[in-house]
């Protein structure tokens, strides 16, 4: 028996401090916390039709993480063919922990790599109840 | 087919679409207020919650506060900035939407339903309220901040 990879889509806004907490939450945990269960899939890659992109978010379920509530990644993932296992918002992460304000971009300030951390154990955490497996 | 007198006038700028019913006020700090009966209820506008973006916080001064024309009624915190909205009303807050502590949210969602921010009970209901557009005044105002918004 082998796990299957639980994929992590992030949002791709560029130009959002709370899309950039997403992003560096889902690198957290795929480098970090959970990188044997656990891979990115880019946005970038599943609007233009890359098939071996499509193959891979069908393949198993996934984690979004949204930076704003136009909730693209979890949208997309769903409309290419992905099961969308839990579909996270940054900024609800925010609303339980008011004192991680993030700010910055291309650099997050403290609170936004903080906010991105307890994100990051939340999407563990959840990669962890998923008991999806299958025969190797 | 004539228009629905009751349909809200709506501003498209860009790809964002706004909507402004005819029955409100506007101040132009984006607030609206609904006349019913003897007191206001007012919240933020379609506009107003569009512009500033998804809200983290919606905090409000509690029911009993007397507020004077200008005073903050309620305080809100965006993705994008932190803003004190001013009372255009003078007189007493009756009653708060409380359920905007656990769910900010509703005020993007429906601006002008659940998402209604407080009722006051004005001072003197037949004073002409301070600084208030109509949905037409207020639509050319958001067209003039938007459109510079967009230059900028």
């Amino acid at each position: 028996m082998t796990q299957k990879k639980v994929w992590i889509v992030p949002c791709s806004g560029i130009g959002k401090s709370y899309g950039s907490v997403a992003r560096e939450s889902a690198f957290i945990v795929t480098e970090d916390l959970r990188p044997e269960r656990t891979g990115i899939i880019a946005l970038s890659r599943l609007v233009p039709d890359d098939s071996d992109v499509r193959a891979d978010i069908k393949s198993s379920k996934s984690i979004t993480i949204d930076g704003c509530k136009l909730a693209c990644a979890a949208k997309v993932a769903t409309e290419t063919g992905g099961t969308v296992a839990h579909a996270l918002q940054v900024l609800d992460v925010y609303r339980a922990h008011r004192e991680l304000k993030p700010a910055g971009i291309a650099k997050l300030n403290e609170g936004g790599k903080k906010l991105a951390a307890v994100l990051a154990e939340k999407v563990a955490a959840l990669v962890d109840s998923m008991e999806e497996k299958h025969d190797a | 087919m004539g228009h629905d007198p009751n349909e809200p006038l709506e501003l498209t700028v860009d790809k964002f679409t706004f909507r402004f019913p005819k029955d409100l006020f506007y101040s132009e700090a984006g607030l609206w207020i609904r006349r019913e009966g003897c007191i206001f209820r007012l919240g933020l506008s379609d506009f107003a919650q569009q512009r500033n973006g998804d809200i983290a916080f919606a905090n409000l001064m509690p029911p009993g506060t007397v507020l004077e024309v200008d005073d903050e009624i309620a305080s809100i915190e965006t993705v994008k900035v932190n803003i004190s909205l001013a009372s255009p009303v003078k007189g007493k807050i009756l009653e708060v939407n409380s359920r905007l502590h656990k769910s900010p949210e509703w005020i993007n969602q429906d601006p002008y339903g659940r998402g209604w921010m407080a009722v006051v009970e004005p001072e003197d209901l037949n004073r002409p309220l301070k600084g208030v557009l109509d949905a037409q005044s207020y639509l050319d105002l958001a067209r003039r901040q938007a459109e510079a918004e967009l230059k900028s």
